[in-house]
C-alpha cells in the first residue's frame, strides 16, 4: 500500500468516525443530567400549604418556580439545596419576587404543616413547604421520576431515614419544565441557568 | 566450636534487646496529634435536627478514629455520611470515622457530618456551639462551631 493511499484510507476513518458520532449525538434523546432537550409541560399538581391554603402550580404562571423534594428530618441535602436557593434569590434583587421555591414532603408522616413551616422558614419565608396526602404527594413523585424510599437503618436513633433523589425542577414562567439542577450544583450557576428564563 | 557458640547468643541476645528496644521507643512516640478546623453548624429549626462539619486534620504519627459527638443543643449526635448522587442520596450511620497519621478529614455537606438529633433550640446564623468530640486515642476535644 502506498502512502498516499494509507493516508486517504485514514481520513477517511476519520472522517466517518466523526459523523457516525454526530448522528448519534443528533438521535440522542436521552435526559442529560442538567438540561433537556425539549422543554416539556411540567406536570401540573395541587398540594396543601402549611396554612392549609391550595397551592396549584399552574398558577404559578409568570414565575420561575423551582420544586425540591425533601424531608425536615433531613439535616444535610436538604438543608444545603434550601439554603443554596434561598442564595440564589437574593441574585435577583427585585425579581426575587418571580423565583418561587417550593419544598415538597417526601415524609408526610413526620413532616406537620408545623415542622414544614419552621423548615423552610429558617432559610427563607418565601420558600413554601408543600403537603398532602400519601397518594397525592406519590402521584407527584412519580410524574417528576423523584425515588423516596423509606430506610430502617441500624446504628441511629432515628426511626428511619429516607433514601431519596436530590434535583431541583426548574420551571419557567409558561410552564415548561426547563431543566434539573443536580445536588450541589453553585449558586452561581444556578442563577445563570435561572436569569434567561426571568428575562424571556 | 563452643567459642564460636558463645558468640552467636550473645549476638542473637543483644539483636532481641535492641530490636525490643526500637520497638518500646516507636510506641513511646507515635501519637496522633488532632487539630480541629472550620467548625460550623448548618442553621436549623428547634423543630428539626441539625448537622455540624468539622475538618480533622491529624499532624501525628499514628492514626487516629472520630468515635463519638456530644453538645447540650441536642439529644443526640451521631457520626453521619451521607452517600450516593443526586438520583439517590441516603445517609448511613458510622460507628466511626478514621483519621489516618499525617491525613485530613473533611466534613462537608452531601459527605460526612454530625447529624443533631432533637436540637433543644432554634440554632441561628452567628450562634456559638460548642460540642466535645471523642477520638478513640487523642480523647475527648471541647470544640466550638459557629451556625451559619
Amino acid at each position: 500500500m502506498g502512502r498516499t493511499t494509507f493516508l486517504w484510507i485514514l481520513a477517511l476513518v476519520v472522517v466517518l468516525g466523526v459523523a457516525g458520532a454526530l448522528v448519534h449525538e443528533y438521535r440522542s434523546d436521552q435526559l442529560n443530567e442538567g438540561t433537556f432537550r425539549l422543554p416539556r409541560r411540567a406536570p401540573d399538581f395541587v398540594l396543601k400549604t402549611p396554612d392549609g391554603a391550595e397551592f396549584r402550580l399552574s398558577q404559578q404562571r409568570g414565575k420561575v418556580v423551582l420544586v425540591d423534594f425533601g424531608y425536615t428530618f433531613c439535616p444535610d441535602v436538604c438543608p444545603m439545596t434550601l439554603a443554596e436557593l434561598a442564595q440564589v434569590r437574593t441574585r435577583f434583587g427585585e425579581a426575587a419576587k418571580r423565583v418561587q421555591v417550593v419544598f415538597v414532603t417526601i415524609d408526610p408522616e413526620r413532616d406537620t404543616p408545623e415542622r414544614l413551616r419552621s423548615y423552610t422558614a429558617t432559610f427563607d419565608p418565601s420558600i413554601v413547604g408543600l403537603t398532602g396526602s400519601p397518594e397525592q404527594l406519590a402521584q407527584v413523585r412519580q410524574a417528576y421520576g423523584v425515588v423516596a424510599e423509606k430506610q430502617v437503618v441500624s446504628g441511629t436513633s432515628a426511626a428511619y431515614l429516607m433514601a431519596h433523589s436530590a434535583y431541583v425542577y426548574v420551571i419557567d414562567p409558561q410552564g415548561q419544565l426547563q431543566t434539573l439542577f443536580p445536588f450541589g450544583m453553585s449558586v452561581e450557576e444556578m442563577a445563570n441557568q435561572i436569569k434567561p428564563l426571568l428575562e424571556g | 566450636m563452643r567459642y564460636m557458640l558463645a558468640v552467636s547468643a550473645v549476638l542473637a541476645l543483644f539483636t532481641l534487646i535492641a530490636r525490643d528496644g526500637a520497638h518500646a521507643g516507636q510506641t513511646g512516640q507515635a501519637k496522633p496529634m488532632i487539630d480541629i478546623q472550620d467548625a460550623w453548624v448548618r442553621r436549623a429549626s428547634a423543630m428539626g435536627n441539625g448537622a455540624v462539619y468539622v475538618t480533622i486534620r491529624n499532624q501525628g504519627s499514628a492514626p487516629d478514629a472520630l468515635l463519638s459527638a456530644a453538645t447540650d443543643v441536642a439529644d443526640r449526635a451521631e457520626l453521619h455520611e451521607t452517600m450516593g448522587g443526586s438520583g439517590r442520596m441516603m445517609m448511613q450511620p458510622l460507628a466511626k470515622i478514621d483519621v489516618p497519621a499525617g491525613g485530613t478529614l473533611e466534613m462537608k455537606p452531601g459527605g460526612y457530618h454530625i447529624m443533631l438529633l432533637g436540637l433543644t433550640r432554634d440554632l441561628k446564623p452567628g450562634d456559638t456551639v460548642t460540642l466535645t468530640l471523642r477520638f478513640e486515642r487523642a480523647g475527648d476535644m471541647r470544640i466550638q462551631a459557629t451556625v451559619r
